[in-house]
């Protein structure tokens, strides 16, 4: 149970009183789909209690899949393909209906997959029937062979946005967002879906779900492009990250995502450009936990660069790593009293370095 | 405000043998389908307080065995509710703590566990499909108690979890999806069965676990979200799996947790002034336990079972706890 207040013994017992008749018909629901599941009956009067019964808790994971044995073994075979259509759409509005009460039972999410997946691939020849036109809505996708499934799984794209746009960090709604890209009959640009983040990320810069969203776009992207594009890329991202910081250096969604960025940190002229950038951010908010957080971790990244480096070519003086050690020490130091409550690591990172000290 | 400053073990303990006699609320029915795991929490979260036997064990394990569904091979949440790897799981777990595997069809549920797994490596939960790691998690636990993971795939299977593996160091429910704490538990524990932990990138996902926790000493399951208690669990298991709890405030985590008790009825809510259940009641407790709480019985962070049970059967991972204070 989240988010629901404590009542006290008397409000428990006023609503006790208040649902008995709401119990009573849930638990004759119950009875009565349990015993019509175990004699088989796959009719339309079963379908119908399960209906109500999904309508009262759709957590009720057997009688979803009761419901799905239903249309399985005696609705679909009597059914054509347009009846499959339609109530398959049906059973999307219902699942719709639930998911606005219920945004996070996975069992609705579930068995909106399975209605998806199934939906026939369209009407296939132009129109002929009047009813069957108007089923389409519309004019001309009745002609195409797989109309409906195209249809419906770009429905599903504004559906999951509704449901975004309640509650942004829903990940149930993302997962099927991925979903929903990954298999639709009719492909997006991921260029759209990148637009798409940065309208989540504009609205709320601590929507970390939006920047991994993005995360993975650009990684999918990035398979492909040249290292110029990569690198112009990267560029546009780093300016986006920085403004973030600024306007909020205590959101932590924004340095996860500069961390992203940074990577490996093979790139040592970025290290030492986005350090300065942090170091001046840190000049002007003293006490940034994460600027110097990341400050560390981008010292310790120029560090291994540089004794990597220095094992090739011999070239990197010892008084510059050094110097690198000690501001890493001082900032740790820093860290244990402005972030004491885990001093614990910033200790053990300490002794980490001072130990690997040439 | 004294009062919240302690665990009140007896009042959680009557709030747990009480959970059954709520049958004229609503609430009651309407969570029928997480019987079986509710019975799973009631239990462990006795064991770990030392009251074992505050509930009946032969009509627990008559209530286990009236969930087997027969047509599938495994078990279902309620009598009469279909089988799925969740309920399994804990029926298998309920029945090794109470040291009766003895009246379970083992070849039978093992081949229900493994009819699961999917090309890719994933599990589904049942013969619908649903694919998450949790469900992976439970098969491995699962075959592990049982003594059967020989029959696993193991490369399939970890090579799915690495997959699911995020720059941030944490794991999604599925290929793609977003860390989250609770994932994060379930893929590291279930790495930590396989002896398969060298591929988790652990300073980075210990970093990232640590940031978890508020200023208000509570800890979340995803950057920028709020304090909850079940976290307690997830994000602490995983840190013990990591031997890194000591890079959070126990003392102030351990505060959170027990501010969040329901002095009056027992039982441990999400957070402080909620509706307690039995869920974040055990993982309040689970989380104690692990801080080191006096009085508490050791909790297993890789299979959330007293530790003694997984020791007996020879199953403990190198986890490292806060040591037990007197
Ligand atoms: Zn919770």
């Amino acid at each position: 149970m989240h988010n629901v207040k404590r009542q006290s013994r008397s409000a428990i017992e006023a609503r006790k009183a208040r649902e008995k008749s709401q119990l009573d018909t849930f638990l004759a629901l119950t009875d009565d789909v349990l015993r019509r599941k175990k004699s088989q009956d796959y009719s339309q009067e079963a379908f119908d209690v399960t209906t109500r019964i999904v309508r009262i808790n759709p957590e009720f994971y057997t009688v979803w899949n009761y419901r799905r044995n239903i249309l399985i073994k005696n609705v679909f075979p009597s059914s054509s393909p347009e009846e499959i259509f339609n109530l398959l759409v049906s059973e999307l509005m219902l699942t719709m209906q639930a998911l606005q009460a219920h945004p996070k039972v996975y069992w609705i999410w579930n068995h909106r997959r399975w209605c998806l997946e199934r939906i026939p691939d369209g009407p296939g020849v132009p129109a002929e029937h009047d009813h069957e036109a108007d089923a389409q809505g519309n004019d001309s996708p009745a002609a195409d062979p797989a109309g409906w499934r195209k249809r419906c799984w770009s429905e599903e794209m504004r559906a999951v946005e509704k449901m975004l746009d309640k509650d942004a960090r829903n990940f149930h709604a993302w997962s099927y967002r991925r979903y929903v890209l990954a298999n639709s009959p009719t492909s997006r640009p991921l260029s759209s879906e990148l637009a798409y983040t940065m309208r989540k990320i504009e609205s709320n810069f601590s929507n970390f779900s939006a920047w991994h969203q993005r995360s993975k776009i650009y990684s999918k992207l990035w398979e492909d492009a040249s290292s110029e594009e990569v690198r112009k890329a990267k560029e546009t991202e780093f300016e986006l990250v920085r403004n973030a910081m600024y306007t909020d250096p205590d959101d932590q969604s924004v340095w996860m995502y500069h961390r992203w960025l940074i990577g490996p940190g093979h790139d040592t002229e970025i290290l030492n450009r986005e350090s300065s950038v942090i170091q001046e951010l840190l000049d002007e908010q003293p006490d940034s936990k994460w600027c110097m957080e990341s400050l560390v971790h981008y010292k310790r990244l120029l560090l291994k660069n540089r004794r990597h480096e220095g094992q090739e070519s011999s070239a990197v003086p010892e008084s510059s790593l050094d110097a690198l050690v000690d501001e890493c020490l001082s900032l740790l130091t820093q860290l244990q009293t402005v972030d004491s409550a885990r001093r614990k690591r910033y200790a053990d990172i300490a002794n980490d370095i001072a130990s690997d000290r040439p | 405000m004294s009062q919240d400053s302690k665990l009140l073990i007896p009042l959680h303990v009557s709030y747990v043998q009480s959970l059954g006699e709520n049958k004229d609320d609503l609430t009651y029915h309407l969570t029928a389908h997480l019987r079986m795991n509710a019975i799973y929490w009631g239990l462990t979260a006795l064991c770990v307080m030392g009251h074992k036997d505050a509930l009946n064990r032969e009509e627990m394990i008559d209530f286990v065995m009236s969930c087997w569904d027969e047509e599938a091979g495994a078990f279902g949440a309620h009598p009469d509710h279909d089988a799925h790897i969740l309920a399994t799981l804990s029926a298998i777990q309920i029945l090794v703590m109470q040291d009766a595997l003895d009246r379970l069809d083992i070849p039978r549920v093992v081949k229900f566990i493994l009819s699961l797994q999917q090309p890719s490596g994933v599990f589904a939960g049942d013969a619908f499909g649903e694919i998450d790691t949790r469900f992976t998690y439970c098969a491995i636990n699962a075959l592990s108690l049982l003594g059967r993971l020989s029959e696993l795939d193991v490369n399939k299977t970890v090579d799915y979890f690495s997959k699911c593996r995020n720059f941030d160091g944490g794991f999604g429910s599925t290929i793609g999806a977003e860390s989250h704490a609770a994932q994060v538990w379930v893929c590291v524990a279930a790495l930590a069965i396989l002896d398969r932990l060298d591929i988790v990138d652990q300073e980075t996902l210990a970093w990232w676990l640590a940031e978890r926790q508020l200023s208000n000493g509570g800890l979340n399951g995803r950057p920028e979200k709020l304090e909850d208690v079940c976290y307690s669990h997830w994000v602490l298991s995983s840190l013990a799996i990591l031997r890194k709890l000591s890079w959070i405030d126990s003392e102030k985590l351990e505060a959170f947790i027990l501010s969040a008790q329901d002095s009056e009825g027992g039982g441990i809510a999400d957070r402080p002034g909620d509706m307690v259940d039995v869920f974040h009641t055990v993982f309040g407790v689970a989380g104690l336990s692990l801080l080191g709480y006096p009085g508490l019985v050791d909790l297993d962070p890789v299979y959330c079972m007293p530790a003694g049970v997984i020791e007996d059967l020879g199953l403990r991972k190198d986890w490292q706890a806060l040591p037990r204070r007197t």
